[in-house]
């Protein structure tokens, strides 16, 4: 299916790369995920493991941000992000979760991997196992309600506490709610105020004093094996320190925003085919008429049609002005941080409403598990609550489009 | 006491507003039992129901305490053929209203599972239009027993479910299920899917068929009775569902299946009359459960925002969060009052209306699919409140959001509900 007719995005920001990157992981989805979902439905072991295996080693896409000459796919440049946005927006047509982690990795990586941040020595002390033949998963640890820090982000505790001398940084933490794979991730990046700054910590797991607790079992994401995890004074090199001050941070999450974007419209574009493929030729009996030309079950369509092509102009707005500093500023300035946030605001409440309303129409035939949309819908609520709870998501959005002071 | 200034005193879900004065003799009593049940027998397993959706082993359990040892399967048949005689209660709706709401403030699935085993029941049960042989026929297998014992109303096909509700529009001619009188037997063939309580639960269905297919002639519209045990019935498994584990949903075929002739409910025109009060009980039964689950919503919310901080205080502390939270214990409230006015006027038809007459049947849709509607965007709001904590299922929230979004669907879905309700109160003639 050719979205670009039905779903048209400005087609002069996208290079050849991203649409050849695109068309790879789109190629992947029908045949590791969509193939195999009637079957397997969302099991981790039998369906979504290989998969992601498939995607992230043998496509080759956790390295994406690693030098050429280390085995990685050499990209370094901010345009990266219109590159991952693009991929990411084909594997959250597959399978939300598995979008969901690679945002995360994407998103902890842009701040090391991407110029002007780029960080030669650590990237060639990681290159072994993200180059290498294991799956790599990254997962951010963020601000969050009854954080134990006493340090805050803009009212928000930090979830860790952190203590740094001459050599490193020490972390404690008692039940961090990571946003993914508590329980599988390779790396954390734990947000945390070092000598009073916002910055950003390097995890690995395995560090000593680092453990994970029981599974979460939640409403969606299974790709994602979550657990909080504590940190029992976790000692990391100064190294490992990728990035301090809060227009960094906001650089992080303005890709990680835009990311979740993408993996949303995805998710979409998955919906739109099956209401496609479910309403097509149904005729309502009773009125001997084809469904989709009922007028009320038109304006439903027309509704979740617009937030469909609304979230993916959307999406690729924030992936550029994400990915062209040298046009619209750094991507950590307040400007394209609050558009970041607002657009996955509005993207994935889009998403919502569409998807209920997708859900309406099919009835119980949308509700049972054969047709795959129950799956999405519980997909993108469960990513639309754990990236950023509503109110402090509207509390950074008013602080810079009113100026707030003081919240 | 009523209107009583409550001062300093902890909010509880009995603190949404009910009309008192409507209230039947017996809400304190059996409500408190039935709470007690829930807390009791549903509460400490709950979270374990999704993974039981096959099998119900946990689930099992709670339904046969409820309905055969406490015996609410029996509430609708009359009392000398060992039932409570809620056919003829002036307090069908509220009663029932009560009960429904508590169980579903448990499980939205176990109150539909429990409450459904009443619809077929309405069309033989309920004054002015018992039907007594029938009453005498299947009282035997719900009051003589402390085993769960599930009835169903199969009504939904394969080619659509709202088509064959649309009753004044569509008049019964989509059904596709068919009832031929053969001697002093009816022979039943079709195919159905979806009821509650299918998926090789049931004992009882009572099954939509038409005498005449593609007729839209009311009188055409047959609701016969047919045990599950029938030679020719035949259950298929249950659908794996986003939600609602504790109510089974599957085929049900009925292949030649022959029941007595006067295992029909009543007769030409009068089943086609009496099936939209069935219709009106199904809407209230919705908007109670709906009533019930959220008020465990508010309990959890209340708790969590209570607890969690933010800003350096407690979340409920914060206006932004407490201005949703506002929105959400409105909407509470509301749909409490709607759900028990709509049990009023179920309860008085002698001031409303008949049960079965397109104005109740209207306002139940209308009261039904604004439940509905807002219980959908408040769950939404309140997993975004509680951040990551909203789609774990240690919260509870994200079940009630997955389970109140098929009662939305259900019985036609808001398309339905919306045409029924332009149809009465705009006149209209051709949607």
């Amino acid at each position: 299916m050719d979205y670009q007719e039905i779903f048209p995005v400005p087609v002069e920001w996208l290079q050849d790369v991203d649409r050849s990157m695109a068309s790879t992981v789109a190629g992947w989805a029908d045949a590791e995920v969509m193939a195999g979902r009637l079957e397997h439905k969302e099991d981790y072991e039998s369906l979504l493991a290989p998969a992601m295996r498939k995607l992230l080693i043998d496509i080759g896409l956790q390295a994406m941000l690693w030098p050429d000459e280390l085995g990685g796919g050499g990209l370094s440049t901010p345009d990266a992000a219109m590159t991952l946005a693009s991929v990411l927006e084909q594997v959250g047509r597959a399978d939300t979760g598995i979008g969901f982690l690679l945002a995360n990795t994407f998103a902890l990586q842009s701040a090391f991997a991407v110029e002007p941040h780029r960080d030669g020595a650590l990237l060639e002390g990681m290159a072994p196992v993200v180059c290498g033949d294991e799956v790599v998963i990254g997962s951010l640890v963020l601000p969050y309600y009854s954080g134990e820090s006493s340090a805050q982000f803009f009212g928000l505790p930090y979830q860790a506490s952190a203590s740094s001398d001459g050599d490193g940084v020490g972390l404690s933490a008692k039940g961090a709610r990571p946003q993914c794979s508590g329980a599988n991730a390779s790396v954390f990046g734990i947000a945390c105020a070092v000598e009073g700054n916002p910055a950003l910590v390097l995890v690995p797991s395995g560090s000593k004093g680092l453990s994970a607790g029981q599974p979460i079992t939640k409403a969606g994401l299974a790709a994602s094996l979550n657990a909080d995890i504590a940190l029992d004074n976790v000692r990391m090199p100064a190294a490992h320190v990728v990035l301090t001050g809060v227009e960094r941070l906001r650089e992080t999450l303005s890709w990680y925003y835009t990311f979740c974007s993408a993996v949303t419209a995805g998710s979409l574009l998955a919906v739109y085919e099956i209401l496609k493929e479910w309403g097509d030729t149904r005729v309502i009996k009773g009125k001997g008429q084809v469904f989709k030309e009922n007028p009320l079950v038109a304006s439903l369509l027309g509704e979740i049609g617009m937030r469909i092509g609304t979230s993916r102009i959307l999406t690729y707005n924030a992936a550029r002005m994400v990915s062209a500093p040298d046009v619209y500023g750094p991507a950590g300035s307040p400007a394209i941080a609050a558009t970041a946030v607002s657009t996955f605001k509005q993207v994935t409440r889009m998403a919502m409403e569409a998807m209920d309303n997708t859900m309406e129409l099919m009835g119980s035939a949308g509700y049972a598990t054969e047709w795959n949309l129950e799956r999405y819908w519980r997909d993108v609520m469960t990513l639309q609550s754990y990236v950023s709870p509503e109110t402090v998501t509207q509390t950074d959005m008013a602080r810079h489009y009113f100026d707030l002071k003081k919240l | 006491m009523a209107g009583e200034n409550k001062g300093n005193e902890m909010r509880t879900v009995d603190d949404f507003t009910r009309p008192l004065e409507y209230l039947a003799p017996v809400d304190k009593f059996l409500g408190e039992i039935v709470r007690a049940w829930a807390e009791r027998e549903v509460m400490p397993h709950r979270r374990q129901y999704d993974e039981d959706w096959e099998q119900h082993s946990l689930i099992e359990p709670a339904f046969k305490s409820l309905m055969g040892e406490l015996g609410l399967q029996r509430m609708m048949f009359p009392e000398d053929l060992g039932g409570w005689g809620f056919g003829h209660s002036n307090y069908i709706g509220t009663g029932g209203c009560r009960l429904c709401e508590e169980v579903a403030r448990a499980d939205s699935g176990m109150a539909v599972a429990w409450a459904v085993t009443y619809w077929p029941f309405f069309m033989i049960c309920n004054e002015p239009h018992v039907n007594r042989r029938l009453c005498e026929e299947f009282a035997p297998m719900f009051c003589d027993t402390t085993e769960a014992r599930f009835a169903a109303n199969a009504m939904t096909e394969p080619q659509g479910g709202a088509d064959i509700e649309n009753m004044e529009i569509v008049g019964g001619s989509t059904i596709e299920t068919t009832a031929v009188l053969d001697g002093d037997e009816w022979v039943i063939n079709g195919h159905k899917l979806w009821p509650t309580n299918s998926g090789g639960v049931c004992d009882l269905f009572g099954v939509v068929c038409t005498t005449n297919p593609g007729s839209s002639d009311l009188d055409d519209f047959a609701f016969i009775f047919v045990p599950a045990d029938t030679p020719g019935c035949t259950q298929g498994g249950p659908y794996q569902k986003a939600g609602m584990a504790a109510d089974k949903n599957g085929d049900i075929w009925f292949d030649n299946c022959r029941v007595p002739s006067w295992y029909r409910a009543h007769g030409p025109g009068l089943d086609a009359m009496y099936f939209k009060e069935v219709i009106s009980m199904g809407n209230m039964g919705s908007t109670a459960f709906v009533s019930g689950a959220m008020m465990n919503v508010y309990e959890i919310l209340k708790e969590f925002c209570s607890e969690q901080t933010y800003r350096g205080r407690p979340l409920k502390e914060n206006d932004d969060v407490a201005g949703v939270l506002a929105d959400i214990a409105r909407d509470i409230d509301i749909i409490r009052v709607l759900a028990y006015q709509y049990a009023r006027m179920l309860d008085r038809p002698d001031l409303y209306g008949e049960r079965w007459s397109d104005e109740i049947v209207t306002k139940g849709r209308a009261y039904k699919y604004f439940a509905c509607d807002r219980a959908v965007e408040d769950l939404k709001k309140a997993m975004n409140i509680m951040g990551a904590h909203g789609s774990d299922r240690l919260c509870d929230v994200e079940k009630h959001w997955r389970d109140l979004k098929i009662v939305q669907l259900w019985m036609g879905g808001k398309q339905l509900c919306q045409m029924e309700v332009a149809r009465w109160f705009y006149e209209c003639e051709t949607i």
